[in-house]
């Protein structure tokens, strides 16, 4: 190495250094995706965090934070049905940690809401971690706009949603009939009221229409159990595989992408992926875009 | 003051009983971890526990407890009626409340509850058990349980949400919504279908009183009449000392049971309820009550011979005329049971329409509702799953816990995870895929089994205008894997009709 090439390089880092220390333009100029396995939840999730720049990027002091693990079914966290509760409360206790007023967590469920937010154990570990874990009523949705949408004019978006300051996304990786996959933009219909079911038609334009109106800063995707069957549901231990792995970014369509890529599934493949690239939510080239991972 | 603090020792008592008896109601909810058998008072029944088990031709144990009450006469008289009661303590209290309306003599009517009585008998002897149109216990179970839970939800959550929406307290207001969530109800408004039915009898109960006091208690309710019939070898009674009555009337004026003779002096034992409100409001300290040996005499409550051939004609017609009015129930077949139920036969003869198992179901003022004629006349208010309205939580075999007369059987979760309630049909001129080729699949996406009952055939499809191709997935159902739990009929997202319904076919009931 020459001495030019030396100082060059040397520019260069540190100039790349700058801009991953600037949170504005880390978040928006490149996006990064991180792939942290084989730790504890608390672990991958802290040291996640670390490489996408610190909590600080994304809960300020005094936040309103809404968190969005998965609570829909039924089922105990080792059918990977929905979230991982250890996760999720670690989740809490670092937004907490950050300086954030309040964590608030809600799903609107499959099954019955009494059921799920006891089996799942989610409400009792974020309980303890500090944060409210609220049910969803009817009254709870406000009908609203969708700005943009290609197919969902307006839909019933649970009120908070429009009073918090950050949104976290905390999804769990599982095989879905229809898209394939459930992970990030679907988790997103726990915040919809009205009958979901409707969703489905056409499911590609409508989850991409509600992810314009609800939009996560950040989003983990909890592969630590992967439902690979008989999803979302699942209720059979031979369909659950240990990955024990976390997907964590803040690009949305790129943090999804590479879950896919993980499961094995090839974003381009997946309709709603496709259209929130040629929407301009994010990218979808998992090739162009690597994630840096790490490995505990 | 001695006096005084009797009655208010009485109506002391009435409101603890009647505290007790909503308890039992509020323990009806999830998590079930009762600290009081929501059954209690149901299990305490005579005249259910009598008429379930002589229709129904069992013997259950549970039901040794309303032996107690049975025999308690034998002591103490209707004390149960005047003391204990919730039903009858609901009349007093409505009665203070709401009216100012005379006391009327209503004496002519006092056989007609014992001619209610012994027709319930009649036919539970032929195996059909109507007890529970008269029965006050499950009347007041369903009543509280059922609407008047459903309204007192409609009310705090109606006046909660209204601040929700108003910005204002808005912590409290979601502790409290979440706090009557998991004690009452889940999400959304409880639906209740045919409450007017109940609602009917309930409120007719208590309209009576336009008539007189208790004209329910003095006249129609058959648990009165059949603890009156041991009330006139009650030791414990109203004595009245002769010389110091002046016969000013007052007492028999204001009898809640109509049960002082006219000469003030003699009780009718078997209408009196011991309320002690006599010995009360005696100008001259005439009445008191104690132990004095029980002089048999002519109880009100005695028949004549005419009605009582009456009334066993009137059940002979009466279950005839059921039978030829009964469904045939393999073939009308949306009239679905909860699982664990019995066979339709014993199922009606046990089933007393408490709603505890509408009032427990998990998906509570959903999925169990009360029919009105859809299963037959016998079948008024039993409980059918609605799917449209609910369906059956996979993990939840709470009806068949809380069932007082095990009508639906107290079933392991293991083993009602595999009992079939029925087996779901595609209507495929409804369902979307089908009718319209697009994809959908809100039904497999439910389907709770472990190895999903509901399938995928992929098919690609040729828009015949567009010439367009694209792969849709062509749901169906692997009969044998279904148990007709209905998620997926209650989850389809067409509007009005689903495309999939569940239906009796396979249905399994619990064979004893």
């Amino acid at each position: 190495m020459d001495r030019r090439t030396f100082l060059k390089s040397a520019a260069l880092v540190t100039g790349a250094g700058m801009i991953a220390r600037n949170p504005l333009l880390a978040a928006k100029s490149a996006p990064g995706v991180v792939i942290v396995k084989n730790g504890s939840p608390r672990e991958m999730v802290a040291r996640a965090l670390e490489m996408l720049g610190g909590i600080s990027q994304f809960v300020s002091e005094g936040d309103y934070i809404l968190l969005k693990p998965n609570i829909s079914w039924d089922r105990r966290p080792e059918y990977a049905a929905t979230s991982n509760p250890e996760l999720v409360a670690a989740v809490v206790r670092l937004c907490l940690d950050a300086g954030a007023r309040k964590v608030l967590i809600v799903d609107n469920t499959c099954n019955d809401a009494r059921r799920c937010y006891k089996n799942t154990q989610i409400p009792e570990y974020a309980e303890k971690a500090g944060a409210d874990v609220r049910f969803v009523r009817d009254s709870h949705f406000v009908d609203t706009k969708i700005p943009g949408a290609t197919s969902l004019e307006h839909w019933l978006i649970h009120a908070e949603v429009f009073k918090v300051d950050k949104i976290i996304n905390l999804p769990i990786l599982k095989h879905h009939s229809l898209p394939g996959l459930t992970i990030g933009f679907k988790n997103m219909m726990g915040l919809l009221g009205g009958n979901r079911g409707r969703i489905h038609r056409p499911f590609a334009e409508n989850i991409v229409d509600i992810n314009r109106v609800i939009v996560a800063d950040l989003t983990i995707v909890d592969a630590i159990r992967v439902l690979r069957r008989n999803g979302p549901s699942g209720g059979n231990l031979n369909d659950v595989e240990e990955m024990n792995t976390l997907i964590v970014g803040t690009d949305r369509v790129l943090v999804d992408a590479w879950s896919a890529r993980i499961f094995g599934t090839d974003p381009e493949s997946m309709d709603y992926l496709k259209l929130a690239h040629a929407a301009g939510m994010g990218e979808i080239d998992t090739h162009k875009f690597p994630a840096q991972q790490y490995n505990f | 003051m001695k006096k005084i603090q009797k009655t208010t020792l009485r109506r002391t008592v009435q409101l603890l009983f009647l505290g007790l008896f909503i308890l039992t109601v509020l323990q009806a909810g999830y998590p079930f971890q009762p600290w009081i058998p929501p059954e209690l008072f149901l299990w305490a029944d005579p005249l259910a526990a009598l008429a379930t088990q002589i229709a129904g031709r069992f013997f259950d144990p549970v039901f040794l407890i309303a032996l107690l009450v049975l025999l308690s006469p034998l002591l103490f008289g209707r004390a149960f009626c005047g003391w204990i009661c919730p039903l009858g303590t609901t009349i007093d209290i409505s009665d203070r409340l709401f009216t100012k309306k005379k006391n009327r003599s209503t004496r002519r009517y006092r056989p007609l509850k014992s001619i209610l009585l012994i027709t319930i008998f009649f036919f539970a002897l032929l195996g059909v058990q109507i007890s529970w149109y008269l029965d006050p216990l499950p009347i007041l179970w369903r009543s509280l349980g059922i609407f008047g839970m459903s309204f007192f939800y409609l009310v705090t959550d109606g006046i909660l949400s209204g601040l929700y929406d108003l910005n204002l307290l808005t912590d409290t207001v979601l502790n409290l919504q979440d706090s009557i969530s998991i004690r009452f109800f889940p999400l959304g408004t409880p639906t209740f279908t045919n409450l007017f039915l109940p609602f009917l009898i309930f409120i007719t109960i208590l309209a009576l009183r336009k008539i007189s006091r208790r004209f329910w208690c003095r006249n129609l309710c058959p648990l009165g009449a059949l603890l009156g019939l041991l009330s006139k070898f009650s030791p414990f009674q109203r004595i009245v000392a002769e010389k110091a009555c002046t016969s000013c009337a007052v007492c028999q004026k204001k009898c809640k049971m109509d049960a002082i003779e006219d000469d003030y002096i003699h009780t009718e034992k078997s209408e009196c309820i011991l309320c002690l409100d006599c010995q009360e409001d005696c100008p001259t300290d005439a009445i008191r009550y104690g132990f004095r040996a029980p002089l048999a005499m002519r109880s009100a409550t005695d028949l004549s011979r005419r009605s009582f051939i009456g009334a066993g004609i009137a059940a002979l017609l009466g279950t005839g005329f059921l039978s030829l009015s009964a469904l045939n129930p393999h073939k009308t077949d949306r009239r679905l049971r909860p699982p664990g139920a019995l066979p339709e036969d014993d199922f009606m003869e046990r089933c007393i329409r408490c709603g505890e198992c509408m009032r427990i179901c998990a998906t509570s003022g959903a999925c169990l509702q009360m029919v009105f004629l859809e299963t037959g006349l016998e079948g008024l208010l039993t409980p059918v799953s609605k799917y449209r309205l609910g369906y059956c939580e996979y993990n939840c075999n709470l009806c068949g816990q809380i069932c007082p007369t095990k009508a639906i059987q107290p079933i392991e979760l293991a083993e009602k995870q595999k009992v079939k309630i029925g087996t779901a049909f595609f209507l495929t001129d409804r369902c979307i895929p089908y009718r319209l080729n697009e994809n959908c699949i809100v039904c497999e996406e439910h389907c709770p089994l472990p190895e999903k009952a509901i399938k995928l055939k992929e098919e690609e499809y040729e828009d015949l205008a567009t010439g367009e191709k694209r792969l849709i997935g062509y749901p169906y159902v692997e009969p044998d894997l279904c148990i007709g739990c209905g998620i997926c009929e209650n989850k389809c997202p067409l509007e009005g009709e689903a495309g999939i319904i569940v239906t009796r076919e396979g249905e399994e009931r619990y064979r004893l």
